[in-house]
């Protein structure tokens, strides 16, 4: 039930970011996938089973909001989630170097999977490679800085399972 | 496979495989199920929240848009008196030349609350629905120009599909010149507001005003749409390809106005 909760209440906390704060910033053509951004970290600190339900559950409500395609993102954010989910068993979660490669490549494969339903023809894909690389480059980084505060604020590695192996005195 | 794997990723997998096909079988024939009644359950449920996500911002603009109002209420209120005279005398000569009066438009002042849509928003979500008497083709203009029409009315918000929809489509007329065309938006080769249809023996300038014709009599006649940017050839080379921009800010809206149809235009498809 407590899960339930934590994923309803993540998923409306990212669909209303997406639809408030961060539309400003997209509709001038820098998107920052928040989508993308909030499957990764649930599906690190969930493993493939908690990112796979939330990646679709996201995706599922981002569709209904967008009215057009239904499935494209729950689809996608479900293979997300179950991809990072099974790769984070293997990678140092709490790396900033870890987390920033995985945004990036998450962002990328999310929006040119949600641009290849808009956009047509060869012509447009200078546009789409643009927007797409503009969204990894400001997700990317721009999420690793949140974690990196976020664990900094709660003094605890926010991915408890694969903490970084600390330094001791020589 | 089911036996090489280990419990707990037999189970992923098989979760993984059960939210593909649900999301295929969507992608398939989603467009044919009745969703438009969860959205309203969505934007019903969103309406508080962003309400509290925007204040602090809505609070900043409205301090900013209080200084500028003040002096443009005044070059208004002088360029009024100058147009009220003007209209007074449109009247006369419409009278004269048996031409029926332009509608008043009666404007509905409502809130924008949330945009969907990235990067380019395509709908939007009001803070008036069917019990404020917004119903569903209603247009939606700001204080700059068109925005778009209702698409789905909740009892206390409703959704406006935007000019930026790809669905979208507004008979438009270039201002002065009487230019006809249709104003889509396209994403190719990069999105942009397209007035479709407009032969090349046209004439039509950039900077000229473009603004609703009412032949579609979705839209009032005289709204303004946009301004002309650049032209060009359609690929047929049969027409030309004039690209709008867009008079409404669409990617920063706080308010907006709902005009609600004309009773014969009401209940058309």
């Amino acid at each position: 039930m407590k899960a339930v909760a934590a994923v309803v209440v993540f998923v409306i906390v990212t669909l209303l970011l997406r639809s408030t704060a961060l539309t400003a910033l997209a509709a001038r053509g820098v998107v920052i996938d928040v989508l993308a951004f909030a499957t990764v970290v649930w599906a690190m600190r969930h493993g493939e089973s908690g990112g796979t339900t939330f990646g679709f559950v996201l995706g599922i409500a981002a569709d209904l909001d967008a009215a057009h395609w239904m499935g494209r993102h729950a689809l996608l954010l479900a293979l997300l989630g179950y991809t990072v989910g099974r790769l984070s068993h293997t990678l140092v979660r709490d790396s900033a170097r870890t987390q920033c490669v995985l945004l990036f490549l998450a962002t990328v494969v999310h929006q040119t999977w949600a641009a290849a339903f808009e956009f047509g023809g060869v012509q447009a894909w200078p546009h789409l490679l643009q927007r797409v690389i503009l969204a990894g480059v400001a997700t990317a980084p721009l999420g690793t800085l949140l974690l990196g505060i976020l664990r900094r604020v709660s003094g605890q590695s926010l991915f408890s399972h694969a903490a970084l192996p600390t330094r001791t005195a020589t | 496979m089911g036996g090489i794997l280990p419990p707990a990723e037999r189970h992923s997998s098989a979760l993984l495989g059960v939210f593909a096909a649900i999301s295929l079988l969507l992608l398939v024939m989603g467009d044919r199920l009745p969703t438009s009644g969860l959205r309203g359950l969505g934007a019903w449920i969103f309406t508080p929240l962003d309400r509290v996500v925007l204040f602090v911002d809505r609070m900043a603009a409205a301090w900013r848009e209080n200084r500028v109002l003040h002096a443009r209420l005044a070059e208004l209120e002088l360029e009024n008196q100058h147009l009220r005279s003007a209209g007074v005398e449109n009247q006369q000569l419409r009278e004269h030349l048996d031409l029926p009066p332009w509608p008043n438009l009666n404007l509905r002042p409502v809130e924008v609350l949330a945009l969907t849509g990235e990067p380019i928003p395509t709908a939007a979500i009001l803070s008036a629905g069917s019990r404020q008497n917004v119903h569903v083709g209603d247009a939606a203009v700001t204080d700059a120009g068109l925005l778009g029409r209702i698409g789905e009315a909740y009892p206390n918000q409703s959704r406006v599909v935007l000019l930026t929809d790809p669905n979208s489509a507004v008979a438009c007329e270039v201002e002065s010149t009487g230019v006809l065309g249709v104003l889509r938006f396209a994403f190719s080769p990069r999105p942009r507001l397209l007035l479709s249809g407009v032969p090349n023996s046209d004439t039509v300038r950039v900077g000229q005003r473009v603004l609703t014709s009412g032949l579609s009599r979705r839209y009032p006649r005289g709204i303004p749409v946009g301004v002309v940017r650049s032209l060009g050839r359609d690929p047929s080379g049969l027409m030309q390809e004039v690209e709008v921009a867009p008079a409404a800010e669409i990617s920063r809206l706080r308010h907006g106005f709902v005009i609600p149809q004309t009773e014969p235009v009401r209940g058309m498809p």
